[in-house]
């Protein structure tokens, strides 16, 4: 294994959501930590630093779309991984835009999600080498 | 749109609307491929729900919200393209669809359990499952037990939350409940003051006539002696519970109800009442629900567990066992043996490393007098076949729950080994490096399989590869082995809840097969190139069918990590509400189009209503002489052959080249591509005898005799065979004699589109015959993969979801088959013949052509 764990955070209103994929991505040797509430969240990343963040994007208090540049704006380097039930185009683009590192329409296989978080995880890798 | 809402402007819509009936031939056309299309898509998206409840999606709630608005959409404008045809024949549809999304709807919210149409009382073997809510968890737990596992049960019933909510109301003891509770809250009064108060107004309330009547109906029935106990809702489940309510034994039958009452009120017991706030669970919340189950006197009882929680990383079972009719364990007074059994994956291991001692059990903290032996004669209180007997249920329950388990148990006077109660064990294990461990052990273990196949049930099993080539291999197959097979035939569900995985080379999640796999909860492996070669038969191999990976060996780390922190994702509420809505939506209990129930009326799932509406369109155009005169130019025509059939076609776009003159349609003119593969099966020299068939004496008075009228589910037909076409679908009515064939297929690139629906009823000669040509049909067509039903001589064969190249072998297999059995009911004259004549047909298949059976790739399905 790495030293040095890759962390991610996941957001997601649907607390089955962040069940669900806690155990698929700790058991691929990451560290996780879940939040329902986006203002949670928010607070949290006040204090640390992830590698990835997964998150929806329609949610109730502060909605995906703020919460992801919010965080990209503290964290340059953390990568985003959008997950939502309202894909659309429109939405796809702008995640893009904003500089997310893939988009992922619910509802999704777990290995999907695992092999984007591998990408983003091996593209961290590359850089901090 | 609020859906109530909805639903009235849809009422307003179809009252205000003009419905008049299609003038034009064309637009008749446009409504039937319309309605095709819808109902295809119908089936698309119950198929994909159902795909969505193997565990290898994550999906959210508003996936369900939006499916269930598909379904309504796509639903409603079925039933107006089917009025639209048939001139609004079937109005009393729309009521049928709004009962049925209503229950959809009350499930969506939640609400269906203290509703009317949930039951006071009902039987194990009734009980619906995944509503703990309204049974409790113990009773949740034993009815899966029961109905699933075939594990032996003690028989019985349960009196639902919805009784105990009932018993409150009618004695008006919500407020005062409630006013007890609050005050003990606020620390006016203690937990003992509250507790008693309570209890005493249940155990002095009146059980209300509708629900004592429901208890007394269903304990007429049996026993003379019970066992009343306690299924809270969640107790057993994700809060253990354990110990705090009350159980009564020996019960006589009419002493059920004030045993009853006693159960109800020690929902209130001064344990009962600490733990649930320590839990943090509301008073209010809590309901209580009560297992009615016989008496099983026994003669020897304990707990198994499923790990050894001293010891969890080793890797065995252990057995409390005592003398007497049991309870000693769970109470933890008396002598109690402790066995440790090696969890073997196959049955020689299991005496392996049995050592039996004296202890107390787990639940008892006293140390105890000297150990072993502890009855009279020195021998150990469980034989060798009953241990070998317990230890299989215990890991039967433990692959099916998915964590360990801890067990109680009782053997009978007659030796008969009885599940009374299987719950989660909790037990600490270390798991903080677990993780990076199990990576490392996997990384050890040689990879048969990596990334291949799709996933029909997420979940890990491991055992001994066991390929079922055939019917004959399925009562050889071991208990807890991995079951391979190159094709997901339907027969192979009996094996299924005997499997630790399923692993096979074709198939699909939406197949059959899968649907059964997920019932059982085994962790299923489709479409695995090759997994007949790549696992070799008898070899102990690991099937992670969540990350796709097949070792070879037992990864004990990777089964230990799953027990202990694997997500069981099937106990989820998201998980349990999907299967309560397929529950609603996918079953088919219309097979039959002649039996009486097959009305709007008699649709009960979502599937029975497309499946109506598709058969009475059909119908409507199948009724030529009526449509006639309601279209003037209309083209019938006539397929010119050597093959004496005198089919008429009627097409309804794209199933007939252009260029056709006259009313002559000569074969290679088909479009249709189902006919097409039909036709060339069905014209295969040889195929159509004209021969004359010999008719035996006894065969030939019953054919003499008969009249049409005689035969049953006998359709009134026109005279003629009919085909309705389209370029990729085809609906065929054959009148051959009395037998009366129906064929309806649809072949599309796409497999999700896909069906073959097949029915064959009637013939000359006697019943006893005629059912005989069924079961040889039935046996044919079971080799090809079809879900077959088979009711006297009526047979529906069904098979969804295949590719167009599976299509086409299937199609031109039964364009054989039609000129094949065409009279052979006359030849069948003994049991024995079915057999013969079957093998003989399914020998030319393989021989005379290049079709095989099976397919390339295969997608059965129910």
């Amino acid at each position: 294994m790495n030293a040095q764990k890759i962390r991610i955070l996941v957001l997601d209103d649907e607390p089955i959501v962040c069940k669900r994929l806690q155990p698929a991505l700790e058991k691929l040797g990451y560290e996780v930590r879940t939040f329902t509430s986006s203002l949670e969240a928010m607070d949290h990343l006040e204090e640390n630093d992830y590698d990835i963040i997964i998150t929806d994007l329609k949610m109730r208090g502060l909605d995906g779309m703020r919460f992801l540049q919010e965080a990209k704006r503290r964290s340059p380097r953390t990568e985003v991984i959008v997950i939502t039930g309202f894909a659309t185009l429109e939405t796809a683009r702008e995640s893009f835009q904003r500089g997310v590192f893939d988009f992922i329409a619910k509802p999704f296989k777990l290995g999907e999600i695992q092999e984007v978080v591998a990408r983003a995880a091996s593209k961290l890798r590359e850089l901090t080498v | 749109m609020d859906r109530a809402m909805e639903r009235y402007f849809e009422k307003i819509r179809r009252i205000l609307l003009p419905r008049a009936e299609p003038s034009e031939l064309s637009e008749l056309f446009e409504h039937f491929q319309a309605l095709l299309q819808d109902h295809q898509q119908l089936m698309v998206t119950i198929a994909d729900l159902g795909e969505k409840s193997g565990g290898e999606y994550i999906f959210d709630r508003k996936y369900l919200d939006d499916t269930v608005n598909q379904l309504r959409g796509d639903l409603l404008r079925l039933v107006e393209r089917l009025n639209l045809l048939t001139n609004n024949k079937f109005m009393a549809l729309y009521s049928s669809v709004d009962r049925i999304l209503l229950q959809i709807e009350a499930e969506l919210r939640g609400r269906l359990a203290l509703s009317d149409e949930m039951p006071l009382a009902v039987s194990l073997d009734a009980l619906p499952l995944d509503h703990p809510e309204l049974v409790g968890g113990k009773a949740d737990a034993l009815a899966r037990i029961r109905q699933r596992l075939g594990l032996r049960v003690p028989d019985g019933f349960v009196a639902t939350t919805r009784a105990y909510r009932r018993v409150l109301q009618h004695n008006r003891l919500e407020d005062r409940i409630h006013a007890w509770l609050e005050s003990w809250a606020s620390g006016k009064s203690d937990a003992r003051q509250a507790s008693r108060q309570i209890q005493y107004s249940i155990l002095a309330a009146t059980v209300p006539s509708d629900v004592a009547s429901a208890i007394r109906r269903l304990a007429e029935r049996s026993a003379t002696s019970w066992a009343v106990r306690s299924s809270a809702y969640g107790e057993d489940g994700e809060l253990s519970f354990a110990g705090l309510h009350e159980t009564v034994l020996d019960v006589p039958t009419r002493e059920l109800l004030t045993a009853y009452r006693r159960v109800l009120a020690s929902l209130f017991s001064q344990e009962a009442l600490t733990y649930r706030r320590e839990m943090g669970m509301l008073g209010e919340e809590a309901a209580m629900a009560v297992l009615f189950q016989e008496m099983v006197q026994g003669r020897s009882a304990g707990v198994i567990h499923t790990v050894d929680v001293t010891n969890p990383r080793q890797d065995t079972l252990v057995i409390y066992a005592s003398q007497g009719p049991g309870r000693l364990v769970v109470e933890g007074i008396g002598e109690v043996q402790r066995l440790s059994v090696k969890k073997g994956l196959s049955q020689e291991t299991v005496r392996q490393s049995t050592e039996v001692h004296t202890e107390l059990s787990a639940a008892g903290s006293t140390p105890h007098g000297p150990a072993f032996p502890s009855d009279a004669q020195g021998r150990p209180i469980l034989g060798n076949e009953a241990m070998k007997t317990l230890t299989a249920a215990a890991m039967t329950l433990e692959r099916f729950f998915k964590r360990p388990q801890e067990i109680e148990w009782t053997i009978d006077p007659a030796g008969c080994c009885w599940i009374l109660q299987s719950r989660a064990l909790s037990f600490s294990m270390e798991t903080g490096p677990l993780n990076d461990a199990v990576r490392e052990s996997c990384s050890r273990y040689r990879v048969l399989v990596r990334d291949t196949g799709v996933v029909a049930h997420a979940g890990v099993g491991a055992g001994p590869v066991y390929q079922v080539r055939s019917e004959s291999d399925m009562p050889l197959f071991p208990d807890g082995a991995v079951l391979l097979t190159r094709y997901t035939a339907p027969w192979l569900a009996a094996v299924v809840p005997k499997a630790a995985a399923l692993v096979a080379e074709r198939g699909s999640s939406a197949g059959h097969l899968a649907t059964i796999a997920r019932e059982f909860r085994v962790p299923t492996l489709l479409g695995v190139e090759g997994a007949t070669e790549l696992l070799p038969q008898g070899e102990e191999v690991t099937v992670d069918a969540k990350q796709r990976v097949i070792y070879l060996g037992v990864v004990k780390e990777l089964l230990m990590y799953e027990l202990a922190k694997g997500a069981v994702f099937e106990e989820s509420p998201e998980f349990r509400l999907l299967r309560r809505l397929l529950r609603r939506i996918a079953p088919l209990h219309l097979v039959d189009p002649s039996a009486p129930e097959f009305t709007p009326e008699g649709c009960r799932s979502v599937h029975d209503v497309i499946r109506f509406a598709h058969e009475k369109a059909v119908q409507e155009l199948m009724d030529l002489p009526h449509l006639l005169k309601r279209f003037r130019g209309i083209k019938v025509w006539r397929l010119v052959s050597e093959v004496p059939m005198g089919l008429k076609v009627l097409d309804m776009g794209g199933g007939v080249d252009p260029r056709t003159e006259g009313d002559r349609l000569l074969p290679e003119r088909i479009l249709s591509a189902p006919l097409k593969c039909l036709w060339r099966g069905l014209s295969k020299p040889g195929i159509w005898s004209t021969a004359p068939v010999d008719v035996d004496f006894k065969g030939m008075m019953s054919s003499l005799t008969k009249t049409k009228a005689e035969l049953p589910g006998f359709i009134e037909f026109t005279g003629f065979n009919l085909a309705v076409i389209t370029g990729n679908y085809m609906n065929l009515h054959l009148r051959l004699g009395y037998h009366l064939n129906l064929i309806d297929a649809r072949m599309e690139t796409e497999p999700a589109r896909n069906h073959i629906y097949f029915r064959f009823v009637g013939g000359v000669t006697d019943i006893t015959r005629r059912s005989r040509r069924a079961h040889l049909l039935a046996h044919v067509l079971s080799r090809y993969d079809f879900k077959v039903d088979i009711k006297g001589d009526l047979i529906v064969a069904r098979i969804l979801h295949i590719t167009a190249e599976e299509m086409e072998s299937r199609l031109e297999m039964l364009g054989r088959l039609i000129g094949f059995t065409r009279q052979l009911d006359i030849q069948l004259r003994n049991n024995d013949d079915v057999l013969k004549f079957a093998e003989s047909f399914l020998r030319d298949e393989q021989e005379g052509a290049p079709l095989t059976i099976g397919g390339k790739h295969e997608r059965p399905e129910d």
